[in-house]
Protein backbone atom coordinates (compact mmCIF):
# COMPACT_ATOMS: atom_id res chain seq x y z
CA UNK A 1 0.00 0.00 0.00
CA UNK A 2 2.66 2.55 0.88
CA UNK A 3 4.43 1.36 -2.06
CA UNK A 4 1.71 2.20 -4.65
CA UNK A 5 1.33 5.27 -2.45
CA UNK A 6 4.94 6.60 -3.03
CA UNK A 7 4.37 5.74 -6.82
CA UNK A 8 1.04 7.76 -7.15
CA UNK A 9 3.01 10.28 -5.71
CA UNK A 10 6.13 10.39 -8.00
CA UNK A 11 3.92 10.27 -10.52
CA UNK A 12 1.75 13.50 -9.63
CA UNK A 13 5.40 15.08 -9.09
CA UNK A 14 6.16 13.80 -12.47
CA UNK A 15 3.64 15.22 -14.37
CA UNK A 16 3.79 18.66 -12.48
CA UNK A 17 7.40 18.48 -13.72
CA UNK A 18 6.74 18.14 -17.37
CA UNK A 19 3.57 20.23 -17.12
CA UNK A 20 5.64 22.89 -15.98
CA UNK A 21 9.39 23.20 -15.74
CA UNK A 22 9.95 21.36 -19.43
CA UNK A 23 7.11 22.18 -21.40
CA UNK A 24 8.23 25.53 -23.79
CA UNK A 25 5.75 29.03 -23.12
CA UNK A 26 3.92 29.89 -26.46
CA UNK A 27 2.50 33.35 -27.02
CA UNK A 28 0.22 33.34 -29.77
CA UNK A 29 -1.05 36.80 -30.84
CA UNK A 30 -4.35 34.91 -32.96
CA UNK A 31 -6.04 32.04 -32.41
CA UNK A 32 -5.21 30.39 -35.37
CA UNK A 33 -1.30 30.11 -34.42
CA UNK A 34 -2.74 28.72 -30.89
CA UNK A 35 -4.19 25.83 -32.84
CA UNK A 36 -1.71 25.61 -35.41
CA UNK A 37 1.09 25.39 -32.36
CA UNK A 38 -1.35 22.92 -30.61
CA UNK A 39 -1.02 20.84 -34.06
CA UNK A 40 2.98 21.07 -34.26
CA UNK A 41 3.56 20.40 -30.20
CA UNK A 42 1.13 19.34 -28.66
CA UNK A 43 1.87 18.76 -24.95
CA UNK A 44 5.19 19.61 -25.51
CA UNK A 45 4.26 23.87 -25.55
CA UNK A 46 2.10 26.08 -22.71
CA UNK A 47 0.14 28.14 -25.59
CA UNK A 48 -1.63 31.31 -24.16
CA UNK A 49 -3.31 33.46 -26.78
CA UNK A 50 -3.60 37.27 -26.67
CA UNK A 51 -6.97 37.47 -28.61
CA UNK A 52 -10.51 35.45 -28.97
CA UNK A 53 -11.85 35.53 -32.36
CA UNK A 54 -14.22 38.17 -30.65
CA UNK A 55 -11.64 40.67 -30.93
CA UNK A 56 -9.85 43.20 -33.50
CA UNK A 57 -6.27 41.66 -33.85
CA UNK A 58 -5.04 45.62 -35.14
CA UNK A 59 -6.18 46.63 -31.57
CA UNK A 60 -6.17 45.22 -28.14
CA UNK A 61 -6.47 46.86 -24.17
CA UNK A 62 -3.39 45.69 -22.26
CA UNK A 63 -3.80 43.40 -19.29
CA UNK A 64 -1.36 42.38 -16.80
CA UNK A 65 -1.54 38.60 -17.46
CA UNK A 66 -0.66 39.29 -21.21
CA UNK A 67 2.35 40.75 -19.67
CA UNK A 68 3.07 37.86 -17.69
CA UNK A 69 2.85 35.96 -20.55
CA UNK A 70 4.89 37.44 -22.94
CA UNK A 71 7.13 37.79 -20.12
CA UNK A 72 7.79 34.42 -19.30
CA UNK A 73 7.55 33.50 -23.06
CA UNK A 74 9.89 31.39 -24.83
CA UNK A 75 8.43 31.78 -28.08
CA UNK A 76 5.67 34.36 -29.33
CA UNK A 77 4.04 33.65 -32.37
CA UNK A 78 2.14 36.71 -34.26
CA UNK A 79 1.02 37.25 -37.80
CA UNK A 80 2.85 40.02 -38.59
CA UNK A 81 3.07 42.97 -42.14
CA UNK A 82 1.86 45.40 -39.44
CA UNK A 83 -1.35 43.14 -37.74
CA UNK A 84 -0.35 43.90 -34.53
CA UNK A 85 1.98 46.74 -34.66
CA UNK A 86 -0.52 49.26 -32.55
CA UNK A 87 0.02 47.20 -29.49
CA UNK A 88 2.51 44.33 -30.34
CA UNK A 89 5.80 46.73 -30.05
CA UNK A 90 4.50 48.45 -26.98
CA UNK A 91 3.59 44.43 -25.41
CA UNK A 92 7.29 43.36 -26.21
CA UNK A 93 9.50 46.39 -24.40
CA UNK A 94 6.93 46.18 -21.42
CA UNK A 95 7.81 42.19 -21.42
CA UNK A 96 11.39 42.87 -21.39
CA UNK A 97 12.33 39.51 -22.21
CA UNK A 98 14.90 39.18 -24.63
CA UNK A 99 14.44 35.64 -25.70
CA UNK A 100 11.20 37.37 -27.55
CA UNK A 101 12.45 40.48 -29.22
CA UNK A 102 12.28 41.04 -32.65
CA UNK A 103 15.44 38.95 -34.41
CA UNK A 104 15.74 36.22 -32.04
CA UNK A 105 14.43 33.25 -32.47
CA UNK A 106 11.56 33.33 -30.38
CA UNK A 107 10.07 35.52 -32.17
CA UNK A 108 7.99 33.89 -35.01
CA UNK A 109 6.48 36.39 -38.15
CA UNK A 110 4.43 34.27 -39.86
CA UNK A 111 3.52 36.57 -42.53
CA UNK A 112 7.32 36.45 -43.63
CA UNK A 113 6.82 32.89 -45.15
CA UNK A 114 4.12 33.35 -47.56
CA UNK A 115 3.34 35.31 -50.42
CA UNK A 116 1.12 38.37 -49.13
CA UNK A 117 -1.32 39.34 -51.67
CA UNK A 118 -2.71 43.48 -51.62
CA UNK A 119 0.77 45.09 -51.83
CA UNK A 120 0.23 48.23 -52.37
CA UNK A 121 2.29 49.74 -56.45
CA UNK A 122 2.48 52.94 -54.48
CA UNK A 123 2.70 54.26 -50.90
CA UNK A 124 -0.36 56.97 -51.14
CA UNK A 125 -1.86 58.05 -47.68
CA UNK A 126 -4.96 58.83 -49.88
CA UNK A 127 -5.59 55.10 -50.23
CA UNK A 128 -6.90 54.78 -46.77
CA UNK A 129 -5.58 52.88 -43.70
CA UNK A 130 -3.40 50.30 -46.00
CA UNK A 131 -0.52 47.97 -44.81
CA UNK A 132 2.83 48.92 -46.84
CA UNK A 133 3.69 45.21 -46.52
CA UNK A 134 0.26 43.51 -47.94
CA UNK A 135 -2.87 42.21 -46.70
CA UNK A 136 -2.08 40.73 -43.60
CA UNK A 137 -4.64 38.27 -43.01
CA UNK A 138 -2.91 35.28 -44.15
CA UNK A 139 -4.68 32.45 -42.37
CA UNK A 140 -7.85 31.78 -44.45
CA UNK A 141 -5.78 30.00 -47.37
CA UNK A 142 -4.67 26.58 -46.96
CA UNK A 143 -0.98 26.69 -48.67
CA UNK A 144 -0.04 29.72 -46.34
CA UNK A 145 -1.09 27.08 -43.37
CA UNK A 146 1.16 24.75 -44.98
CA UNK A 147 4.34 27.01 -45.55
CA UNK A 148 3.75 28.91 -41.89
CA UNK A 149 3.43 25.37 -40.44
CA UNK A 150 7.09 24.41 -42.08
CA UNK A 151 8.76 27.31 -40.60
CA UNK A 152 7.19 26.87 -37.16
CA UNK A 153 8.49 23.68 -36.67
CA UNK A 154 12.27 24.73 -37.94
CA UNK A 155 11.98 27.16 -35.06
CA UNK A 156 10.59 25.36 -32.33
CA UNK A 157 13.80 22.74 -33.51
CA UNK A 158 15.98 25.18 -32.98
CA UNK A 159 14.59 26.68 -29.71
CA UNK A 160 14.05 23.09 -28.49
CA UNK A 161 16.75 20.77 -29.73
CA UNK A 162 16.02 18.09 -27.97
CA UNK A 163 12.59 17.38 -29.26
CA UNK A 164 13.40 17.83 -32.81
CA UNK A 165 12.05 14.31 -33.93
CA UNK A 166 9.46 14.43 -31.96
CA UNK A 167 8.60 18.15 -33.72
CA UNK A 168 9.39 16.36 -37.30
CA UNK A 169 7.05 13.61 -36.81
CA UNK A 170 4.18 16.00 -35.44
CA UNK A 171 4.75 17.89 -38.89
CA UNK A 172 4.67 15.26 -41.21
CA UNK A 173 1.34 14.04 -39.50
CA UNK A 174 -0.32 17.35 -39.53
CA UNK A 175 0.98 17.78 -43.29
CA UNK A 176 -0.53 14.38 -44.32
CA UNK A 177 -4.27 15.68 -42.38
CA UNK A 178 -4.03 19.06 -43.88
CA UNK A 179 -3.48 18.08 -47.37
CA UNK A 180 -5.93 15.52 -47.68
CA UNK A 181 -8.05 18.21 -45.83
CA UNK A 182 -7.25 20.76 -48.55
CA UNK A 183 -7.81 18.38 -51.28
CA UNK A 184 -11.53 17.87 -49.44
CA UNK A 185 -12.28 21.98 -49.61
CA UNK A 186 -11.24 22.57 -52.80
CA UNK A 187 -13.47 20.02 -54.11
CA UNK A 188 -16.56 21.25 -52.53
CA UNK A 189 -15.34 24.46 -53.07
CA UNK A 190 -15.73 23.75 -56.92
CA UNK A 191 -19.45 24.94 -56.85
CA UNK A 192 -18.20 27.86 -54.78
CA UNK A 193 -16.23 29.55 -58.01
CA UNK A 194 -17.31 32.80 -59.00
CA UNK A 195 -19.62 33.62 -55.73
CA UNK A 196 -20.53 36.82 -55.87
CA UNK A 197 -19.80 38.25 -52.31
CA UNK A 198 -19.44 42.21 -50.75
CA UNK A 199 -17.36 42.06 -47.64
CA UNK A 200 -16.73 45.13 -44.77
CA UNK A 201 -13.17 44.66 -44.76
CA UNK A 202 -10.45 43.38 -46.70
CA UNK A 203 -10.08 40.42 -44.10
CA UNK A 204 -11.06 37.87 -46.88
CA UNK A 205 -8.71 38.41 -49.07
CA UNK A 206 -6.79 35.37 -49.47
CA UNK A 207 -9.63 33.13 -49.05
CA UNK A 208 -11.21 34.61 -51.91
CA UNK A 209 -8.18 34.29 -54.33
CA UNK A 210 -7.92 30.57 -53.31
CA UNK A 211 -11.47 29.77 -53.47
CA UNK A 212 -12.56 31.71 -56.55
CA UNK A 213 -14.78 33.94 -54.70
CA UNK A 214 -15.17 37.41 -56.47
CA UNK A 215 -15.33 40.27 -53.88
CA UNK A 216 -17.22 42.90 -55.57
CA UNK A 217 -17.28 45.61 -53.38
CA UNK A 218 -16.39 46.14 -49.53
CA UNK A 219 -18.01 48.41 -47.37
CA UNK A 220 -14.75 50.25 -46.34
CA UNK A 221 -13.51 51.25 -49.82
CA UNK A 222 -10.42 52.54 -47.95
CA UNK A 223 -9.67 50.14 -45.42
CA UNK A 224 -9.85 51.32 -41.76
CA UNK A 225 -11.87 54.35 -42.91
CA UNK A 226 -16.18 54.85 -42.86
CA UNK A 227 -17.57 55.34 -45.83
CA UNK A 228 -18.39 58.44 -47.47
CA UNK A 229 -22.32 59.58 -49.17
CA UNK A 230 -21.10 59.44 -51.95
CA UNK A 231 -19.43 55.97 -51.69
CA UNK A 232 -22.45 54.21 -50.47
CA UNK A 233 -24.54 55.91 -53.19
CA UNK A 234 -22.11 54.55 -56.05
CA UNK A 235 -21.94 50.94 -54.05
CA UNK A 236 -26.06 51.11 -54.28
CA UNK A 237 -25.53 52.02 -57.57
CA UNK A 238 -23.33 49.64 -58.54
CA UNK A 239 -25.12 46.14 -56.60
CA UNK A 240 -28.44 46.78 -57.17
CA UNK A 241 -28.68 45.91 -60.78
CA UNK A 242 -26.81 42.35 -59.69
CA UNK A 243 -26.67 42.14 -56.02
CA UNK A 244 -24.07 39.96 -54.74
CA UNK A 245 -24.53 36.20 -53.08
CA UNK A 246 -24.32 38.11 -49.67
CA UNK A 247 -22.51 40.28 -47.79
CA UNK A 248 -19.45 38.78 -45.46
CA UNK A 249 -17.39 39.87 -42.17
CA UNK A 250 -15.89 38.73 -39.40
CA UNK A 251 -17.65 38.33 -35.66
CA UNK A 252 -14.95 41.45 -34.98
CA UNK A 253 -15.88 43.78 -37.26
CA UNK A 254 -18.98 46.51 -36.39
CA UNK A 255 -22.19 45.05 -37.95
CA UNK A 256 -24.08 47.97 -38.58
CA UNK A 257 -22.36 48.89 -42.59
CA UNK A 258 -23.52 45.08 -43.31
CA UNK A 259 -27.05 45.28 -42.08
CA UNK A 260 -27.29 48.60 -43.87
CA UNK A 261 -26.27 46.98 -47.22
CA UNK A 262 -28.24 43.74 -46.47
CA UNK A 263 -31.24 45.65 -45.83
CA UNK A 264 -31.02 48.09 -48.67
CA UNK A 265 -30.59 45.11 -51.26
CA UNK A 266 -31.72 42.43 -50.29
CA UNK A 267 -28.74 40.18 -49.39
CA UNK A 268 -27.55 38.14 -47.02
CA UNK A 269 -25.87 38.88 -43.57
CA UNK A 270 -23.03 36.04 -43.47
CA UNK A 271 -20.72 36.40 -40.31
CA UNK A 272 -18.48 33.95 -40.97
CA UNK A 273 -16.14 32.42 -38.11
CA UNK A 274 -12.93 34.08 -39.46
CA UNK A 275 -10.89 32.67 -36.93
CA UNK A 276 -10.78 29.61 -33.95
CA UNK A 277 -13.81 30.28 -31.82
CA UNK A 278 -15.49 32.28 -34.32
CA UNK A 279 -18.60 29.86 -34.16
CA UNK A 280 -18.96 27.35 -31.46
CA UNK A 281 -18.48 25.01 -34.21
CA UNK A 282 -14.71 26.15 -35.18
CA UNK A 283 -12.41 24.55 -32.76
CA UNK A 284 -9.60 24.33 -34.58
CA UNK A 285 -7.52 24.87 -38.00
CA UNK A 286 -9.98 21.93 -39.65
CA UNK A 287 -13.14 22.91 -38.49
CA UNK A 288 -12.75 26.57 -38.69
CA UNK A 289 -12.08 25.76 -42.46
CA UNK A 290 -15.16 23.55 -42.99
CA UNK A 291 -17.43 25.47 -41.00
CA UNK A 292 -16.62 28.59 -43.59
CA UNK A 293 -16.93 26.72 -46.62
CA UNK A 294 -20.21 25.25 -44.98
CA UNK A 295 -22.04 28.74 -44.19
CA UNK A 296 -20.53 29.82 -47.80
CA UNK A 297 -22.31 26.95 -49.33
CA UNK A 298 -25.64 27.68 -47.66
CA UNK A 299 -25.79 30.96 -49.52
CA UNK A 300 -25.33 30.18 -52.97
CA UNK A 301 -27.29 30.59 -55.54
CA UNK B 1 2.30 41.04 -3.46
CA UNK B 2 5.32 39.38 -5.24
CA UNK B 3 8.43 40.68 -7.71
CA UNK B 4 6.52 40.05 -10.69
CA UNK B 5 3.49 42.27 -9.81
CA UNK B 6 5.51 45.00 -8.56
CA UNK B 7 7.06 45.42 -12.01
CA UNK B 8 3.81 45.70 -13.61
CA UNK B 9 2.50 48.29 -10.96
CA UNK B 10 5.49 50.12 -10.51
CA UNK B 11 5.59 52.07 -13.71
CA UNK B 12 1.96 52.35 -14.32
CA UNK B 13 1.78 53.87 -10.75
CA UNK B 14 4.53 56.50 -11.21
CA UNK B 15 2.97 57.60 -14.14
CA UNK B 16 -0.67 58.03 -12.10
CA UNK B 17 1.26 59.51 -9.22
CA UNK B 18 2.47 62.45 -12.38
CA UNK B 19 -0.88 62.65 -13.48
CA UNK B 20 -2.12 63.51 -10.49
CA UNK B 21 0.19 65.87 -9.74
CA UNK B 22 -0.58 68.53 -11.93
CA UNK B 23 -4.22 67.44 -12.22
CA UNK B 24 -5.31 67.16 -8.47
CA UNK B 25 -4.40 71.15 -7.84
CA UNK B 26 -5.69 72.16 -11.85
CA UNK B 27 -8.95 70.05 -10.90
CA UNK B 28 -9.93 72.24 -7.84
CA UNK B 29 -9.92 75.44 -10.40
CA UNK B 30 -11.31 73.78 -13.26
CA UNK B 31 -14.38 72.57 -10.87
CA UNK B 32 -14.14 76.39 -9.45
CA UNK B 33 -14.91 77.84 -13.16
CA UNK B 34 -17.37 75.11 -14.00
CA UNK B 35 -15.21 74.27 -17.17
CA UNK B 36 -15.14 71.07 -16.32
CA UNK B 37 -15.09 69.35 -20.26
CA UNK B 38 -11.84 71.30 -20.73
CA UNK B 39 -9.62 68.61 -20.17
CA UNK B 40 -11.50 66.77 -22.91
CA UNK B 41 -11.71 69.44 -25.84
CA UNK B 42 -8.22 70.19 -25.10
CA UNK B 43 -6.71 66.73 -25.68
CA UNK B 44 -8.89 66.46 -28.86
CA UNK B 45 -6.91 69.31 -30.38
CA UNK B 46 -3.61 68.51 -29.30
CA UNK B 47 -4.82 64.92 -31.45
CA UNK B 48 -5.89 67.41 -34.17
CA UNK B 49 -2.35 68.90 -34.03
CA UNK B 50 -0.83 65.60 -34.78
CA UNK B 51 -2.98 64.71 -37.69
CA UNK B 52 -2.43 68.16 -39.25
CA UNK B 53 1.26 67.95 -38.52
CA UNK B 54 1.45 64.49 -40.44
CA UNK B 55 -1.23 66.24 -43.25
CA UNK B 56 1.27 68.53 -43.91
CA UNK B 57 4.11 65.74 -44.72
CA UNK B 58 6.16 66.18 -41.21
CA UNK B 59 7.24 63.00 -40.61
CA UNK B 60 5.62 63.13 -37.26
CA UNK B 61 8.26 61.50 -34.91
CA UNK B 62 8.87 61.47 -31.01
CA UNK B 63 9.48 65.79 -30.87
CA UNK B 64 8.09 66.60 -33.77
CA UNK B 65 4.67 64.90 -32.64
CA UNK B 66 5.22 67.01 -29.09
CA UNK B 67 5.41 69.95 -30.77
CA UNK B 68 2.53 69.81 -32.78
CA UNK B 69 0.33 68.59 -30.21
CA UNK B 70 1.28 71.32 -27.86
CA UNK B 71 1.07 73.71 -29.91
CA UNK B 72 -2.50 73.08 -30.99
CA UNK B 73 -3.62 72.61 -27.46
CA UNK B 74 -1.90 76.20 -27.08
CA UNK B 75 -4.02 77.67 -29.78
CA UNK B 76 -7.08 76.14 -28.29
CA UNK B 77 -6.15 77.28 -25.00
CA UNK B 78 -5.85 80.74 -26.61
CA UNK B 79 -9.16 80.56 -28.40
CA UNK B 80 -10.94 79.71 -25.12
CA UNK B 81 -8.94 81.97 -22.50
CA UNK B 82 -10.41 84.02 -25.31
CA UNK B 83 -14.12 83.48 -25.26
CA UNK B 84 -13.89 82.79 -21.62
CA UNK B 85 -13.47 86.81 -21.32
CA UNK B 86 -15.87 87.43 -24.45
CA UNK B 87 -18.76 85.36 -23.24
CA UNK B 88 -17.99 83.99 -19.66
CA UNK B 89 -22.01 82.88 -19.03
CA UNK B 90 -21.69 80.48 -22.14
CA UNK B 91 -18.12 79.08 -21.42
CA UNK B 92 -19.03 75.62 -20.56
CA UNK B 93 -21.07 75.26 -23.50
CA UNK B 94 -18.35 76.63 -26.37
CA UNK B 95 -16.08 74.28 -24.48
CA UNK B 96 -18.12 71.54 -25.30
CA UNK B 97 -18.73 72.86 -29.21
CA UNK B 98 -14.79 73.33 -29.53
CA UNK B 99 -14.66 69.50 -28.26
CA UNK B 100 -17.08 68.03 -30.97
CA UNK B 101 -15.54 70.25 -33.32
CA UNK B 102 -12.21 69.50 -33.13
CA UNK B 103 -13.01 65.60 -32.91
CA UNK B 104 -15.02 65.74 -36.06
CA UNK B 105 -12.43 68.12 -38.08
CA UNK B 106 -10.18 64.92 -36.88
CA UNK B 107 -12.62 62.70 -38.96
CA UNK B 108 -12.67 64.82 -41.95
CA UNK B 109 -9.08 65.16 -42.24
CA UNK B 110 -8.64 61.08 -41.94
CA UNK B 111 -10.05 60.82 -44.96
CA UNK B 112 -7.51 62.08 -46.58
CA UNK B 113 -4.33 60.63 -44.10
CA UNK B 114 -5.49 57.55 -42.52
CA UNK B 115 -2.14 57.44 -40.92
CA UNK B 116 -2.49 59.95 -38.67
CA UNK B 117 -5.65 58.16 -37.42
CA UNK B 118 -2.68 55.79 -35.61
CA UNK B 119 -1.14 58.98 -34.10
CA UNK B 120 -4.60 60.40 -32.97
CA UNK B 121 -5.15 56.98 -31.24
CA UNK B 122 -1.74 56.77 -29.94
CA UNK B 123 -2.20 60.29 -28.46
CA UNK B 124 -5.73 59.98 -26.77
CA UNK B 125 -5.70 56.60 -26.06
CA UNK B 126 -2.60 56.14 -24.09
CA UNK B 127 -3.06 52.74 -21.69
CA UNK B 128 -1.07 53.38 -18.17
CA UNK B 129 -0.34 49.41 -18.07
CA UNK B 130 2.11 49.72 -21.13
CA UNK B 131 4.07 52.96 -19.51
CA UNK B 132 7.67 52.54 -19.92
CA UNK B 133 9.92 54.25 -16.89
CA UNK B 134 12.31 55.76 -19.50
CA UNK B 135 8.87 57.74 -20.99
CA UNK B 136 8.40 59.22 -17.63
CA UNK B 137 11.40 61.27 -17.17
CA UNK B 138 9.80 63.85 -20.25
CA UNK B 139 6.47 64.09 -18.57
CA UNK B 140 7.76 64.67 -15.30
CA UNK B 141 10.36 67.74 -16.51
CA UNK B 142 6.72 69.24 -17.98
CA UNK B 143 4.96 68.66 -14.59
CA UNK B 144 7.73 69.86 -12.47
CA UNK B 145 7.66 73.15 -14.41
CA UNK B 146 3.45 73.50 -14.33
CA UNK B 147 3.45 72.70 -10.50
CA UNK B 148 5.91 74.93 -9.87
CA UNK B 149 3.71 77.91 -11.98
CA UNK B 150 0.92 76.92 -10.46
CA UNK B 151 2.19 77.46 -7.09
CA UNK B 152 4.15 80.07 -7.90
CA UNK B 153 1.45 82.44 -9.79
CA UNK B 154 -1.77 80.77 -9.19
CA UNK B 155 -3.49 84.00 -7.33
CA UNK B 156 -2.48 85.91 -10.61
CA UNK B 157 -3.12 83.43 -13.47
CA UNK B 158 -6.24 84.62 -14.33
CA UNK B 159 -6.02 84.16 -18.19
CA UNK B 160 -4.03 83.08 -20.62
CA UNK B 161 -1.42 81.28 -17.74
CA UNK B 162 -3.76 78.89 -16.59
CA UNK B 163 -5.25 77.65 -19.96
CA UNK B 164 -2.14 77.68 -21.20
CA UNK B 165 -0.41 75.31 -18.07
CA UNK B 166 -3.51 73.26 -18.58
CA UNK B 167 -2.57 72.81 -22.59
CA UNK B 168 1.15 71.32 -21.23
CA UNK B 169 -0.41 69.55 -18.37
CA UNK B 170 -3.13 67.33 -20.44
CA UNK B 171 -0.72 66.76 -23.35
CA UNK B 172 1.41 65.28 -21.32
CA UNK B 173 -0.49 63.14 -19.33
CA UNK B 174 -2.86 61.96 -21.89
CA UNK B 175 -0.40 60.30 -23.75
CA UNK B 176 0.25 58.17 -20.89
CA UNK B 177 -2.93 57.14 -19.60
CA UNK B 178 -5.43 57.55 -21.83
CA UNK B 179 -8.22 60.49 -21.75
CA UNK B 180 -10.82 58.49 -19.39
CA UNK B 181 -8.06 58.30 -16.69
CA UNK B 182 -6.85 61.96 -17.47
CA UNK B 183 -10.70 62.85 -16.25
CA UNK B 184 -11.01 60.96 -13.62
CA UNK B 185 -7.97 62.43 -12.02
CA UNK B 186 -8.89 65.80 -12.85
CA UNK B 187 -12.36 66.07 -11.23
CA UNK B 188 -13.05 63.41 -9.02
CA UNK B 189 -10.33 64.25 -6.27
CA UNK B 190 -11.65 67.78 -7.20
CA UNK B 191 -15.26 66.96 -5.79
CA UNK B 192 -14.39 64.84 -3.12
CA UNK B 193 -12.76 67.79 -1.42
CA UNK B 194 -14.80 70.47 -2.42
CA UNK B 195 -16.36 71.38 1.23
CA UNK B 196 -12.70 71.69 2.27
CA UNK B 197 -11.87 75.73 2.69
CA UNK B 198 -8.32 75.46 3.01
CA UNK B 199 -6.86 75.27 -0.03
CA UNK B 200 -3.37 73.14 1.14
CA UNK B 201 -5.74 71.24 2.87
CA UNK B 202 -7.83 70.24 0.05
CA UNK B 203 -4.73 69.48 -2.22
CA UNK B 204 -3.26 67.77 0.15
CA UNK B 205 -6.99 65.29 1.04
CA UNK B 206 -7.06 64.98 -3.09
CA UNK B 207 -3.42 63.87 -3.69
CA UNK B 208 -4.75 61.36 -1.26
CA UNK B 209 -8.17 60.55 -2.40
CA UNK B 210 -6.00 59.85 -6.03
CA UNK B 211 -3.24 57.95 -4.65
CA UNK B 212 -5.39 55.48 -3.14
CA UNK B 213 -7.32 55.46 -5.90
CA UNK B 214 -5.05 54.48 -8.50
CA UNK B 215 -2.82 52.57 -5.92
CA UNK B 216 -6.45 50.37 -5.40
CA UNK B 217 -7.24 50.08 -8.90
CA UNK B 218 -3.77 48.89 -10.35
CA UNK B 219 -3.62 45.97 -7.47
CA UNK B 220 -7.00 45.24 -8.56
CA UNK B 221 -6.17 45.13 -11.96
CA UNK B 222 -3.03 42.80 -11.08
CA UNK B 223 -5.27 40.31 -9.61
CA UNK B 224 -8.17 40.04 -11.67
CA UNK B 225 -6.53 40.71 -14.83
CA UNK B 226 -8.67 43.59 -16.08
CA UNK B 227 -7.66 46.59 -17.93
CA UNK B 228 -5.98 48.76 -15.85
CA UNK B 229 -6.78 52.43 -16.76
CA UNK B 230 -10.83 51.58 -16.83
CA UNK B 231 -10.48 50.02 -13.17
CA UNK B 232 -8.55 52.88 -11.64
CA UNK B 233 -11.84 55.03 -12.64
CA UNK B 234 -14.12 53.35 -10.80
CA UNK B 235 -11.39 52.71 -7.74
CA UNK B 236 -10.99 56.10 -7.92
CA UNK B 237 -14.89 57.14 -7.94
CA UNK B 238 -14.99 54.64 -5.38
CA UNK B 239 -12.07 56.25 -3.07
CA UNK B 240 -13.39 59.73 -3.31
CA UNK B 241 -17.03 58.32 -1.80
CA UNK B 242 -15.53 56.73 1.00
CA UNK B 243 -13.35 59.97 2.06
CA UNK B 244 -16.51 62.31 1.47
CA UNK B 245 -18.87 60.15 3.11
CA UNK B 246 -16.89 58.25 5.57
CA UNK B 247 -13.45 59.95 6.36
CA UNK B 248 -13.66 63.74 6.06
CA UNK B 249 -16.58 63.66 7.98
CA UNK B 250 -15.07 62.14 10.78
CA UNK B 251 -11.88 64.40 10.32
CA UNK B 252 -13.86 67.46 10.80
CA UNK B 253 -15.66 66.35 13.46
CA UNK B 254 -12.50 65.71 15.71
CA UNK B 255 -11.09 68.80 14.01
CA UNK B 256 -14.07 70.47 15.80
CA UNK B 257 -14.07 68.56 19.05
CA UNK B 258 -10.90 70.07 19.08
CA UNK B 259 -11.58 73.42 18.73
CA UNK B 260 -14.17 73.32 21.22
CA UNK B 261 -11.85 71.71 23.81
CA UNK B 262 -9.20 74.94 23.07
CA UNK B 263 -12.01 77.39 22.71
Amino acid sequence: MAGLMRRVATLIVGLAATSTSSALDVFACEPEWGSLMQELAGDKAEITVATTAFQDPHRLQARPSLIAAARRADLIVCTGADLEVGWLPLLLRRAGNAKIQAGNPGNFVAAEYVRRIEIPATIDRAQGDIHPQGNPHIHLNPRNIERVADALTKRLQTIDPANSADYQSQLDDFQERWSDATGDWEERAISLEGMRLASHHRSFSYMAAWLGLDIVATLEPKPGIPASGAQLAALLEQLTPNPPAGVIRTPYENEKPSQWLSARIDIAEIVLPFTIGGTPDSVDLFSLYDETIRMLEEHIR
Amino acid sequence: MNEFELSIIGPAFLASLLVLSTHVPLGTEVLRRGIIFIDLAIAQVAGLGVIAADTMGWEAEGWLVQIAAVSAALIAAYVLHWTDKRWPDIQEALIGVCFVLAATAGILMLTENPHGGEHLKELLVGQVLWVNVDQLLPVAIVNALVLIAWFWMRDHLRGFGFYALFAFAVTASVQLVGIYLVFACLIIPAISTRHISRRSIRIICGYGVGIVGCLAGLILSVRGDLPAGAVIVWSLAMSALIFAWLVWPMIRHKDHSAETNIG
